[in-house]
């Protein structure tokens, strides 16, 4: 039996502000739309609220009735982050779960009560990971979203419907809890229809020649059945969080503070959903109307805020924002990270940071281009090969899915640049290699040979390319590879075999 | 010997000319150890690797961090220092070319110390004895013959070589005092 559970958050959008000015704390909040006079209230807080402040209500009647309140200007940027942030958190209790619209996330719980325990538990955990971004709401469990969704809006933090128990549990609550359209809600009222109950045992075959789908629609909501498919949500590459300034940073101190929030907010999300990001996006929006973007790579997948930050700011005190900031936003790339080898059965590798320190010590060294994974290239080309970032995790199968460890075979030793050699060649095939600069150094003599091995390509442009390839043996026992440049006639010595 | 695998913790010297086996034997621990799973690095103080013969004797190129020195030698054992001080690794193969570098007998010393810590196996490739008694297991490879298959064109078929335990001691036979026998080895081109 599906079990689902809904996280909502009262009075989303001010939570939303309130969310990125954990400061203001229970003080009564107002988020303001339209300007001065003639702005309005959009949404109230609780402690708002129990002074008489409604969504709707002028800025100065709002003032009014509650001298001591806060007001903020609604910024759609702090409520889609904190939209993600409730996604995000429940992502960390359950791996499906679904977007419900603003202040609304329902999970699926079935099977999670082998981890967690019972509903009640984790109706809590879910709670914590709300509160661990900075929300506080109520979490209502049952078998269905219609019947999880009115739960949740109980006066208790926590309400669970009994098992198979939701079209009772529903059927004495208001039908004002299904927030049907005002025509559909009006015409039940006057039928005397004011609970779910009763909704629920209208006959079917009159309500949907009366009300059409809609009141179909309605009744299965009353009687605890979904009628639309779980749409499970997936989480985006880049998580972004951002916070509108009402005044003007010119200085890196000042914006730092700012900076430092957007991080701690960011980072906790990443932690509610264990993952890290490898990589910043920081966008500054500058009073001048301009964009500042930088990228800032982690060296290995990270959620510490002060790490982040501190690279952050010796990106821009290296390269300083062309005028004063108006608005921060970053997006972090989440990346799960194993902390160790990537199945039981896999022998252990090195931790992400030790290696992370090792490849930047070894770049260092030699240069960040000598460091890395080999690639062979999909050509005849000789050497066709590229070196890309060591990432260990990204191997192929393992020996023992694939049949064992592979025969003896002899490795090659190759000389870069190829080097150039005089040979003496006698209709074709090579009897004597110099191998020596040394124009004066006697001629090797070959004592066996394979080929010639043909190959070309690249025709087609100024790269082309065609050589015979060589195996020589020498009669000091090495074996060698030379190849004879058909386009230019010159010999050269590939490398040895080894 | 064919299955035989340098220990973890402990340095193993692979020596020999070109043309003796010797990169062929390091290149085939590389495959075995990465189509386990397991993640080496190769320090090539020439850049010789070659990866597509590698690829083809089965090393896992994913698995394998290749340094490349470019011919500075003692950048590669700088890189090769680095290495075997971060765990994880199960091997690292020090390639050092046909010009091997000066290591100090305490230098060598000092590294058995950390491989031992690190619990890395070390293979170190090489003309000559690098890092004396420090190693564990030292092992000379030799040419032992090439075999050609086909008539005109020929072809390279496989090149034959021989191993000689060197170091420990106790390769020779405690009574008669011989060197025990070689092991052979058929590479296949």
């Amino acid at each position: 039996m599906t079990r689902i559970a809904c996280l909502w958050i009262p009075w989303f959008t001010a939570a939303a502000h309130l969310r990125s000015e954990p400061s203001l704390g229970d003080r009564p909040l107002a988020v303001l739309t339209g300007t001065s006079p003639a702005a309005r209230v959009n949404e109230a807080n609780s402690a708002a609220r129990e002074h008489g402040v409604h969504p709707g209500m002028a800025e100065a009647e709002a003032r009014a009735r509650c001298p001591q309140l806060v007001t903020r200007s609604v910024s759609e940027v702090l409520v889609a982050s904190a939209r993600h942030a409730m996604l995000d958190a429940a992502l960390g209790v359950s791996p499906r779960v679904e977007d419900g619209g603003p202040g609304m996330v329902y999970a699926d719980i079935d099977g999670l009560g082998r981890l967690f325990g019972d509903d009640v538990a984790i109706a809590r955990r879910l709670l914590r990971a709300a509160r661990a971004v900075g929300l506080t709401g109520h979490v209502g469990v049952a078998g269905s979203r219609t019947a999880a969704r009115i739960a949740a809006r109980g006066s208790q933090s926590i309400t669970v419907v009994p098992r198979g128990d939701d079209e009772t549990w529903l059927a004495s609550a208001s039908l004002d809890m299904l927030e049907l359209p005002a025509a559909l809600a009006e015409t039940l009222a006057r039928w005397g229809v004011v609970t779910l109950g009763a909704l629920a045992t209208l006959p079917r075959n009159g309500l949907a020649v009366r009300l059409g789908a809609v009141g179909l629609v309605a009744q299965a909501q009353a009687r605890g059945e979904d009628r639309e498919p779980f749409v499970p949500y997936t989480p985006p590459p880049f998580w972004e969080e951002a916070q509108g300034l009402d005044w003007e940073i010119d200085s890196w101190p000042a914006l730092a503070v700012v900076v430092g929030t957007v991080l701690e907010r960011l980072c906790a999300r990443l932690a509610t959903a264990y993952v890290s990001a490898d990589v910043l996006v920081v966008r500054l929006g500058l009073a001048t109307g301009a964009h500042d973007e930088r990228m800032v790579s982690l060296a290995y997948p990270s959620r510490q805020a002060s790490a982040m930050l501190s690279l952050i700011g010796l990106e821009i005190e290296a390269h300083p924002v062309a005028a004063a900031v108006t608005h921060v936003s970053i997006s972090a790339h989440a990346v799960r990270v194993t902390p160790g080898p990537a199945t039981l059965w896999q022998p252990p590798s090195p931790a992400v940071r030790d290696l992370a320190a090792v490849l930047a010590r070894l770049a260092a060294l030699v240069g960040r281009e000598n460091v890395g994974s080999p690639v062979v290239l999909d050509s005849h080309r000789p050497d066709a090969i590229m070196l890309t970032t060591f990432d260990p995790s990204s191997g192929g199968e393992l020996a023992e899915a694939s049949g064992g460890e592979p025969a003896p075979r002899l490795a090659f030793r190759r000389l870069r640049p190829p080097r150039p050699v005089d040979v003496d060649a006698v209709s074709g095939d090579p009897r004597g290699v110099r191998l020596r600069a040394d124009r004066a150094a006697a001629m090797e003599p070959v004592v066996a040979c394979a080929g010639p091995w043909r190959a070309s390509g690249q025709w087609w442009d100024e790269r082309a390319w065609a050589r015979d390839e060589w195996d020589v043996a020498f009669a000091d026992g090495l074996l060698c590879r030379l190849s004879h440049d058909r386009l230019t006639g010159h010999w050269y010595l590939d490398g040895a075999y080894d | 010997m064919q299955d035989w695998l340098p220990e973890r913790g402990e340095i193993t010297e692979v020596v020999g000319r070109l043309s003796s086996g010797r990169t062929s034997l390091g290149v085939r621990w590389l495959a075995a150890l990465t189509s386990r799973g397991a993640v080496t690095a190769l320090v090539d103080t020439d850049n010789v690797f070659d990866p597509t013969s590698a690829m083809r004797a089965g090393v896992d190129l994913h698995r394998l961090l290749w340094v490349r020195c470019r011919g500075r030698r003692d950048t590669a054992l700088c890189a090769m220092d680095v290495l075997v001080r971060c765990p994880g690794f199960a091997l690292v193969v020090l390639d050092t070319g046909e010009v091997p570098p000066r290591l100090a007998l305490t230098a060598a010393f000092r590294l058995k110390l950390v491989v031992r810590r690190s619990d890395i196996a070390l293979v170190i490739l090489t003309r000559r004895r690098l890092s004396g008694p420090a190693a564990t297991v030292a092992l000379e490879t030799m040419p032992a013959g090439v075999e050609w298959a086909g008539q005109r064109p020929r072809r390279l078929d496989a090149l034959r070589t021989s191993l000689h335990p060197l170091r420990p001691q106790r390769a020779r036979h405690p009574v008669t005092g011989e060197a025990s026998r070689p092991a052979r080895w058929r590479w296949s081109a």
